[in-house]
């Protein structure tokens, strides 16, 4: 066998396993999503093709759906504007190196290491009426009647879930923060050579070039609410009523429900939601252009 | 002068209000649970504020003796380990070819391995499941361990390739002219010099699995298999009321995750800053 044959082996024994994993739980997956989305199946008898009954399923069968399909448009929305805002404000900050700077980057990805379960637990007992924090220091602080019960009523349900996930934008941040690192010198010194005070680097020449990592940040925070579960199936479970529902609860439910094609109909809306949010947001952020 | 000077100190202000927010909104709920692991059920109820009365490692004791979490513990560990070790070795081997040979069609297959990092993990849930069950390893530890490796593939792939790429080819070149092999090549000569990227790849994944809950869940049933998180959601519906334990149950379940992170936070917070994933 000569050289060059024996070098194309091993390059395949080497990458075949690789192959093997995506061919197994990436891609016959993903297809499968998609295709058994239009059948009826229970996983025991093989899938029957059935059109769209899923997906008007989906609409119409009860509210869940438009419900699970409003909380995660608000969501979005909120992380979008509110979590991804904090996250760049706390980057722009960390970016002049006050005092302290690295302690506050090295703590603030403490709540992305940890399990999302475990932080969805410990919410939970923040905001327990009993011995949860918010509500004892509110009768503290003279609201003796204080007694709302976040997980279980509505909109306060909304509300607590959205504060376990709300602050905490360290990818955000150590993203833009990345980017405000790269800008080069000159570009500043050129700025303020011209007469430029600080504030005006930072809105009109810091801001516009970090906005693609902005956009990046913008994309990965919804992509994060598209797929929650844990934040809301350990403590709400979608209620009260159906209020907090979301997809990735639909999905877990399908599937422990044996109701396979529903659950994959869900799944493939997911996936195109996914994949929607993330050429309308390149297309407004703009980011395949290299601005310098 | 006047004028320009208070805008300062409130901006100086403002960004100080800004950094203890940001520390206190990231330790105050884990240390507010680890001190309350330490109180008793009375304290608690009594003061959710107070500080122990003393410090007594009993409740740790008693959820690792009367709760089984030394198996939980066991599972996890050995679940994130063994999914990170058979990942990193599988994924180093086609780092090292991405990284250092041309072919034809490598571009197309790399970049459809990594686009996988978009669909978001949960929808290929059934599937996966189905997959698991027909491979006849529903509710076993080695079904999770494949599970998991799998999940790191596009990040860790995404590593490797640029660490081996950094790699210079003179030195596998010398290699051969010196009669080595080709896995000699990589295992004595590349593999040594990619330590970084491995171990960064390594934290990553070790985290995310260490860490997954959903498929944990859909994939096993009996308490023998159970891992960490989901442990954790059982006591939680059965033994909410004894907060005592439940703090030191949640306790046992964050740390080594932040043990590890604060040894590593260096390369953890690179790796997070050029591809967007924590693992």
């Amino acid at each position: 066998m000569n050289k060059k044959w024996s070098t194309k082996l091993w390059i395949a024994i080497f990458l075949a396993p690789t192959i093997l994993m995506f061919l197994m739980f990436n891609l016959t997956p993903i297809v499968t999503v998609f295709v058994t989305g239009f059948t009826e199946w229970n996983g025991f008898s093989s899938p029957k093709f059935n059109g769209l009954d899923n997906y008007i399923n989906l609409v119409s069968y009860d509210d869940t759906f438009l419900i699970s399909l409003r909380n995660l448009f608000l969501w979005s929305a909120i992380a979008a504007t509110l979590h991804v805002g904090f996250g760049v404000l706390v980057a722009f900050i960390l970016y002049k190196r006050p005092f302290g700077w690295r302690v506050v980057r090295g703590t603030f990805m403490i709540p992305n290491v940890i399990s999302v379960a475990a932080w969805a637990i410990i919410y939970k007992f923040i905001f327990n009426d009993d011995i949860g924090v918010i509500n004892n220091f509110m009768r503290d602080i003279g609201f003796s009647d204080f007694h709302v019960k976040w997980f279980y009523e509505s909109p306060a349900a909304f509300i607590a879930i959205t504060l376990t996930w709300l602050f905490y934008a360290v990818i955000v941040t150590l993203i833009v923060l990345n980017e405000l690192m790269a800008i080069p010198k000159e570009v500043h010194e050129a700025a303020l050579l011209d007469g430029a005070n600080g504030w005006q680097v930072t809105r009109y020449i810091n801001l516009p070039l970090v906005k693609g990592a902005i956009g990046t940040g913008v994309i990965l925070s919804i992509t994060a609410r598209i797929a929650m579960f844990e934040e809301v199936a350990l403590t709400s479970r979608g209620g009260p009523g159906n209020d907090t529902y979301n997809i990735p609860l639909m999905l877990y439910n399908g599937i422990v429900n044996s109701e396979y094609g529903y659950a994959n109909s869900a799944a493939t809306v997911m996936i195109i939601i996914g994949v929607l949010v993330m050429i309308v947001v390149s297309r407004l952020f703009k980011m395949n252009e290299k601005i310098y | 002068m006047k004028n320009s000077v208070m805008p300062q100190i409130l901006g100086k202000l403002f960004i100080y209000i800004v950094m203890i927010f940001t520390i206190a909104v990231s330790t105050f709920p884990i240390l507010w649970i680890m001190m309350s692991s330490f109180k008793t059920n009375k304290e608690i109820l009594g003061n959710p504020f107070s500080l122990p009365q003393t410090i007594s490692l009993q409740p740790y004791i008693d959820v690792f003796q009367n709760y089984n979490f030394l198996i939980y513990f066991k599972n996890s560990i050995w679940i994130a380990g063994l999914a990170t070790l058979v990942g990193l070795f599988i994924y180093s081997l086609a780092g090292y070819i991405f990284g250092k040979f041309d072919f034809r069609g490598k571009n197309f297959i790399y970049a459809l391995c990594t686009i996988t990092l978009l669909v978001p993990g949960h929808a290929k849930a059934q599937p996966i499941f189905s997959i698991i069950m027909k491979l006849g390893l529903y509710d076993t530890k080695t079904g999770l361990i494949l599970v998991y490796s799998s999940f790191g593939l596009a990040l860790a792939l995404f590593i490797l390739r640029a660490t081996f790429m950094t790699i210079p080819k003179d030195l596998d070149e010398a290699a051969l002219i010196d009669g080595a092999s080709f896995w000699r090549t990589f295992w004595n000569i590349n593999l040594p010099l990619a330590k970084s990227g491995i171990a960064t790849a390594g934290i990553l994944m070790f985290l995310g699995s260490w860490n997954e809950y959903f498929y944990a869940l859909i994939l096993t049933t009996s308490s023998m298999n159970r891992t960490l998180p989901v442990a954790l959601q059982f006591f939680d519906e059965a033994f909410s009321y004894n907060y005592t334990n439940m703090f030191a149950a949640i306790t046992m379940v964050v740390l080594p995750g932040i043990i590890i992170y604060l040894i590593v936070q260096e390369q953890v917070q690179a790796s997070v800053a050029s591809t967007g994933v924590k693992g």
